[in-house]
């Protein structure tokens, strides 16, 4: 036992944690650094500036992108609509004592997650018309449905997990006043599941709007294009600087996302920390 | 079966009656064959040591646990009955949890509200006059609006009391209210509930808090093991107890050097 302090090493020849640290730190600055540099060297400027960074073709395009970024709202709204009932229904039929509804929610989530989405997309547009004889009236709804069918099997785990960090306690108390088991579960414990599947649900959102680029696959009018459909036409239709739709279109999605992660930030601050124990 | 019970019964239709019930956990059997009643307006206490299934049973009454055996009936309505419509009972049955279960995301005389509202079909305006008079009763009116996070452990079980209260319950039962607490707020919760005894409520109580058994129960209930050692006044069961499990427990608690005291 007293010997431990001899066999510590206390060398005197050997840096401090901190010290060693501290180089640490220089040398991963340094690295960084000189990879900014050599890419910026190694980049063409004149022909960037010409060909994505166009000031010319930015106001081309310009008169376009409201109207595309109002779609990508648009069919990323809709698509959320339908994730967040059909995903609250199969995460309540994931939670539920009924074995069959276990089984055919855990059945629906491994299916939808695994295909790619552009798949049920495609799907939508060319096999379901033919399956069911229907032609939906506007793209709007195809859309919503396709990517809200794929979002909710994710959004079902997100909000599965939601509503069973809700505290046993909670339905106990509930129950105890007379309450149905429906009537928890809408009173109280989805109300705080909400609260907590806030972040993940941003994240899904945010999924959602960049996927909304998918309905190329369907052929659209000009009066549906969205973001991503508007940045190809232009690149097709223009001789030079057609690139730099791709820059424009790049911080529209940006204009809309950001935001979006701000609101969720807020909403968090005003609903969240009051609320729990 | 007791003296006791029987004086009990003779007040009235039991509003508890528990007979021969047994609540296994798996393997492991919690509650070996229970007998209990409470009479209308009586304040019973079970006292016993931890694990010795007295949570199990208040827990049983409203069917929160689901009995293996035996019988409960509630207000004239057996709860063990596969066809019971338990949310109706559940109405007139008031209960306080340790952990006090307050919802979070509503103000306190939300609380209050939400299930007259929803339960009883209350109109907003008759469900926040009853909540705000019940608020009134464990002192705390002035704290209406606040939420649950924003309130000492011992406000916080006085809402969740006057949460319970506001169902107008014909029975109360609490689930060792003053456990959770610290020390210094033990004694608010306790004279709300000494009130509440006073004015008349039928309560089954689960607590460790001695002083109180003594002075404010009809009947202490004694429990080890999953069985009822021994049942009778307070003067009897804590003052003078018959069996030696008894005794020994009353030693541990009731010991000067124990934090309860």
């Amino acid at each position: 036992m007293s010997d431990v302090s001899v066999a510590l090493p206390l060398g005197r020849t050997r840096m401090s944690p901190r010290k060693r640290a501290k180089i640490s730190r220089v040398v991963q600055y340094a690295v960084l650094i000189a990879v900014v540099a050599a890419v910026a060297a190694s980049t063409d400027w004149s022909n960037m500036r010409e060909q994505v960074f166009n000031l010319d073709a930015v106001q081309q395009m310009a008169g376009n992108v409201p109207h595309a970024a109002f779609n990508t709202i648009k069919y990323t709204l809709s698509a959320f609509a339908v994730a967040f009932s059909l995903g609250l229904v199969l995460a309540l039929m994931k939670l539920s004592s009924v074995r069959l509804y276990r089984v055919l929610a855990t059945g629906y989530v491994e299916f939808f997650r695994g295909v790619p989405a552009l798949l049920v997309v495609l799907a939508f547009g060319y096999i379901v018309p033919v399956a069911f004889q229907v032609r939906f009236s506007s793209i709007t709804v195809t859309i919503a449905l396709a990517l809200g069918i794929v979002s909710a099997a994710y959004l079902a785990e997100t909000m599965r997990a939601g509503l069973q960090a809700v505290p046993k306690g909670q339905v106990e108390a509930s129950r105890s006043l007379g309450m149905t088991s429906g009537q928890t579960m809408r009173g109280v414990v989805i109300p705080q599941a909400f609260r907590l599947v806030l972040p993940p649900m941003t994240n899904e959102i945010v999924l959602l709007t960049k996927d909304t680029s998918l309905v190329f696959a369907m052929g659209l009018s000009a009066s549906d294009m969205e973001l991503t459909k508007l940045a190809r036409e232009t690149l097709n239709s223009s001789a030079v600087g057609g690139l730099t739709a791709f820059v424009v279109v790049g911080l529209a999605y940006l204009a809309i996302t950001i935001p979006l992660s701000a609101l969720t930030r807020w909403l968090e601050k005003t609903t969240g920390s009051k609320g729990h124990v | 079966m007791t003296a006791s019970a029987d004086a009990g019964a003779a007040l009235g239709a039991p509003v508890v009656q528990i007979t021969g019930l047994r609540k296994s956990f798996g393997p492991r059997e919690v509650l070996k064959g229970i007998d209990l009643k409470v009479a209308q307006g009586e304040v019973v206490c079970v006292i016993g040591p931890s694990g010795s299934g007295k949570s199990t049973l208040l827990r049983c009454v409203n069917l929160l646990e689901q009995p293996t055996r035996g019988t409960v009936s509630v207000l004239g309505v057996e709860v063990t009955h596969p066809d019971v419509d338990i949310d109706r009972v559940r109405t007139h049955v008031g209960m306080v949890f340790q952990q006090f279960n307050l919802f979070p995301h509503k103000t306190v005389l939300e609380n209050c509200t939400i299930a007259q509202r929803k339960v009883l079909k209350r109109s907003a305006a008759e469900a926040d006059e009853v909540g705000r008079k019940n608020l009134e009763h464990v002192g705390l009116a002035d704290r209406a609006g606040s939420h649950p996070a924003q309130l000492s452990g011992g406000q916080q079980q006085r809402v969740a009391i006057a949460r319970a209260l506001s169902m107008d319950p014909a029975l109360m039962l609490f689930d060792e209210p003053t456990s959770a607490l610290d020390p210094e707020l033990v004694g608010e919760v306790l004279s709300v509930m000494r009130d509440l005894a006073e004015s008349g409520m039928t309560m089954l109580v689960v607590t460790h808090e001695m002083a109180f058994a003594r002075e404010v129960a009809d009947r202490v209930v004694f429990m080890d093991d999953g069985q009822i050692v021994e049942e009778g006044t307070p003067a009897q069961i804590i003052g003078n107890p018959s069996h030696e499990r008894t005794r020994s427990f009353l030693a541990r608690v009731l010991d000067p050097t124990h934090k309860h005291d």
